[in-house]
């Protein structure tokens, strides 16, 4: 399994990163992720590659392998669209954050054309996790959204593994909002038809 | 997350090269761990700090990388286990020390981390250190996995001990930054200064009798390093794999391969270096022995390549080698599985380009704007260089008439739209030499350098005693938020306390700076705009060196800190849309909506610049919940 992570630098892309290889690791898979790290990156385009199971032996992928796109920004899924494979499934959070480089254009980007153009293309599940993870009690935990709808459509990671996870990788202080995150975006996905409820 | 410090022997965790590498330094039993931050090196000493390590060993980030050299050969000549880690300029600063310490070797294992970053990522350069091995005459080690970085780390000591050579682990950022499982080895306890032997002839190096004839027991050494290695090491060179189509590689590049090989189906015998530094000449030859075509796969230059096939040739074996020009496999960038697969295909089974996979989007019909890295909401960097730009302007130059010479840091990235307020970033220092050369070649107009803390302590100082030795007119800003923003948040040497825990006598830029002779030092907080571009203006009216520290902390290690109590927002009818705000600030919390800013309201850290900016007061402060 092929996970695109599509992210603006600090969203907590390379945190959900790190959440998949430990839920990896737990569940006994095999295990690779790929990013460039360092503070450069925050506020810049990120893209973090995870690959689970198998013989995985490089970090990263190119073009039409991914099996999931997970977004945390509009824009950044969309430029990160090419990663996907025909058929695979994109969950996008709803948030969109024009980079200021089209800002001072005078250009913007409208969410429902964005949107269109990537449900054209592939099975796409739009999560609003913005106003979840704040339901959640921990505005930052969009990730873990995204994170609980993704953990319902994909077979080979088990939910308690991805739970164990997130308490090994969150510090305590956030833990408890970013599981309620996570509950959150896998209620959202159920209630939207997309999975089905999970009984393990 | 698990104390990958003190996780138990057997343990399979998912961790990042770096954390790998940090283990591995603690199973070798090290105990003095320096370096100096930079991506993608600095996760080894952060994870040591992370996890606790200081306690019982020495583990601190020093001024620069050949001072963090000398630290640790001082170590290991006492026979102590010592590590340095740098990325790959780095190693270009503690060069000098380097070469010097194969001839005098050393006692306890010394391991160098040189990380490279093919790209590139993160580095002003795509410098391949591989060579350090032919430069330096140190073995060079290569892993290909978090895990075998963790198990070459290991491995390094115990080679280093048994050679008495430093030895050079050179690792990429495919393997510093990825993730992987790892099987934890044993822990060792520090292995400390056993006894300081007085060797005059082997570590003195102003005889040259002396130097000639330790240049012989390094060569001599050299000539054991390949035996040694297969016997001390878990990770070997290896060759998987038959056929008489052969494939050599290292590194990263060998992920690729083994996965192209696979996806192809084809008989390939598939050879691994970790060993590249002297080259494995009998592992080398034995295996090549039946191989009838020889691709090289690599990323950057044509190193293997070039050991390939002058051993052939040595050997009088015509068999041809594809390498750098074979279809893809270019000299710059990275390398990944599919450019692999189809090199392969192309040069060593002379079949027609493989599959590719089926993109959801083949062609891309919708544009979507770039967002390269810029300096974060609130950053004090953005006001020194408002106050910088309305500071010429208020002294009668035009911003094409003051050449800014930037440096290393986060600084740098004031280089883009809409400020584009520097004209060079070169290397560590530069700014203030660079600056001074234009100015003795007879520039006339003022030139400023710019340069942070950090980067003033491990290579600036030395230029501003040129400047001021000389006197040369100079406008030398020293943007002081206090930490080494760019690489993460560390320590630099003005902190009271480091990560270690340790006590540390602060050093002050001001003391510094009055003590290498400039008379004419100015400190600002650049959130004070209006004493800030007032402090540009007269200094930039004034002819000497002179020194404005604009000080302000890092906005982001503030707000982790401190929190962010108020935070502004647009108010929607009064915005008309000018971008004025925009553009002066290009402040990432600003977005345009199609008619009007507004501030997405999680990432402003309340610095107030945009507000101050707008001509139509529409942007008021909020208290944040
Ligand atoms: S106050 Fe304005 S310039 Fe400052 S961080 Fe907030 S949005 Fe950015
Ligand atoms: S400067 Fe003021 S009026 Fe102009 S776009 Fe910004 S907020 Fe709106």
């Amino acid at each position: 399994m092929n996970i695109a992570i599509a992210s603006v630098g600090g969203q907590g892309g390379l945190t959900l990163s790190r959440v998949l290889a430990v839920a990896a690791v737990l569940d006994g898979h095999s295990v690779r992720t790929g990013e460039t790290l360092g503070m450069a990156q925050r506020f810049g385009s990120v893209v973090s590659y995870v690959r689970v199971g198998g013989r995985v032996l490089s970090p990263v992928f190119s073009e039409g392998e991914a099996d999931f796109l997970l977004g945390l920004e509009i824009i950044e899924a969309v430029r990160a669209l090419r990663l996907l494979r025909r058929g695979g499934l994109a969950i996008v959070s709803d948030a969109l954050k024009p980079p200021v480089s089209a800002s001072l254009k005078r250009e913007s980007y409208d969410r429902a054309e964005l949107l269109k153009y990537m449900s054209d293309r592939a099975k796409l599940l739009v999560v609003p996790a913005q106003d979840l993870a704040a339901q959640a009690g921990n505005p930052r935990a969009a990730n873990m959204v995204v994170l609980g709808a993704f953990g319902r459509l994909q077979t080979v990671l088990t939910e308690g593994s991805i739970r164990r996870a997130i308490s090994e990788v969150i510090h305590p202080r956030w833990l408890e909002g970013s599981l309620k995150a996570f509950e959150l975006g896998a209620e959202f996905c159920v209630r939207s038809g997309f999975a089905r409820a999970r009984s393990d | 997350m698990r104390n990958v410090l003190k996780a138990p022997e057997g343990e399979r965790l998912a961790l990042m090269g770096n954390e790998a590498i940090a283990r591995g330094l603690v199973e070798a039993g090290v105990s003095v761990v320096t370096g100096y931050p930079g991506t993608p090196s600095s996760e080894v000493l952060m994870t040591l700090h992370e996890f606790g390590a200081g306690g019982d060993i020495y583990v601190e980030w020093a001024v620069n990388e050949r001072v963090a050299f000398e630290i640790a050969y001082g170590a290991s000549i006492g026979g102590a286990r010592a590590a340095v880690t740098m990325k790959a300029p780095g190693a270009s600063v503690a060069l000098d020390p380097l070469i010097s310490s194969a001839y005098g070797g050393v006692e306890g294992g010394l391991m160098v981390l040189v990380a490279d970053d093919p790209g590139p990522h993160t580095t002003q350069t795509e410098q391949d250190d591989r060579w350090l091995g032919f430069l330096a005459k140190l073995p060079v080690l290569s892993p290909s996995s978090p895990q075998e970085a963790k198990d070459l780390t290991v491995a390094s000591f115990e080679l280093s001990e048994a050679v008495k050579l430093p030895v050079i682990l050179r690792t990429t950022t495919r393997v510093n930054h990825a993730v992987g499982d790892v099987v934890l080895g044993p822990l060792r306890p520090p292995k400390r200064v056993v006894l300081f032997r007085k060797d005059v002839p082997r570590f003195v190096r102003a005889g040259m009798a002396w130097n000639l004839e330790r240049h012989r027991w390094l060569n001599r050494q050299l000539s054991t390093v390949e035996e040694v290695f297969e016997k001390v090491s878990a990770v070997r060179n290896t060759a998987e794999g038959s056929g008489k189509a052969c494939v050599v590689t290292e590194g990263a590049a060998y992920n690729y391969v083994a996965e192209a090989v696979s996806e192809l189906g084809a008989e390939v015998k598939i050879v691994k270096l970790a060993l590249l530094f002297p080259p494995p000449r009998r592992f080398l030859s034995e295996v090549l022995e039946d191989c009838e075509r020889v691709l090289v796969v690599e990323e950057l230059d044509p190193y293997v390549e070039t050991l390939v096939r002058s051993l052939l040739s040595e050997l009088g074996r015509g068999v041809p080698v594809y390498g750098k020009t074979a279809s893809g496999m270019a000299l710059e960038g990275e390398l990944n599985t599919r450019i692999v697969r189809e090199a392969i295909a192309s040069a060593l089974l002379g079949s027609a380009a493989a599959r590719r996979s089926a993109t959801a989007e083949p062609s891309r019909s919708i544009g979507v704007p770039p967002r390269p890295p810029p300096m974060c909401p609130g950053c004090p960097h953005r006001n020194t260089y408002v106050a910088l730009l309305l500071g010429m302007a208020r002294a009668g130059y035009g911003r094409d008439e003051v050449p800014v010479f930037g440096d290393i840091g986060c600084y740098a990235l004031g280089a883009q739209p809409p400020l584009e307020a520097i004209w060079t970033e070169h290397s560590m220092g530069a700014s203030i030499s660079m600056a001074m050369g234009l100015k003795v070649a007879g520039y006339d107009k003022p030139v400023v350098a710019v340069i942070g803390d950090s980067t003033f302590f491990h290579a600036g100082i030395q230029p501003l005693i040129e400047v001021a030795h000389k006197q040369i007119d100079v406008l030398v800003v020293i943007v002081d938020n206090s930490v080494v923003a760019m690489t993460g948040h560390q320590s630099t040497p003005a902190w009271p306390e480091l990560e270690s825990g340790r006590k540390a006598r602060p050093m002050s830029i001001e003391s510094v700076v009055k003590a290498i002779g400039v008379d004419r030092v100015e400190v600002v907080d650049p959130y004070d705009l209006d004493e800030a571009i007032e402090a540009f203006a007269r200094l930039l009216r004034e002819p000497g060196v002179r020194v404005l520290i604009s000080r302000h902390p890092c906005a982001l290690m503030e707000a982790r800190v401190k929190g962010v109590p108020y935070r502004y927002r647009v108010i929607e009818d009064r915005c008309v849309g000018c971008l004025a705000c925009v553009r002066v600030t290009g402040c990432p919390a600003l977005y345009f909506d199609g008619q009007r800013v507004r501030i997405a309201e999680e990432d402003c850290l309340g610095c107030g610049l945009c507000a101050r900016f707008c001509p139509y007061k529409a942007i008021e402060v909020i208290r944040s919940g």
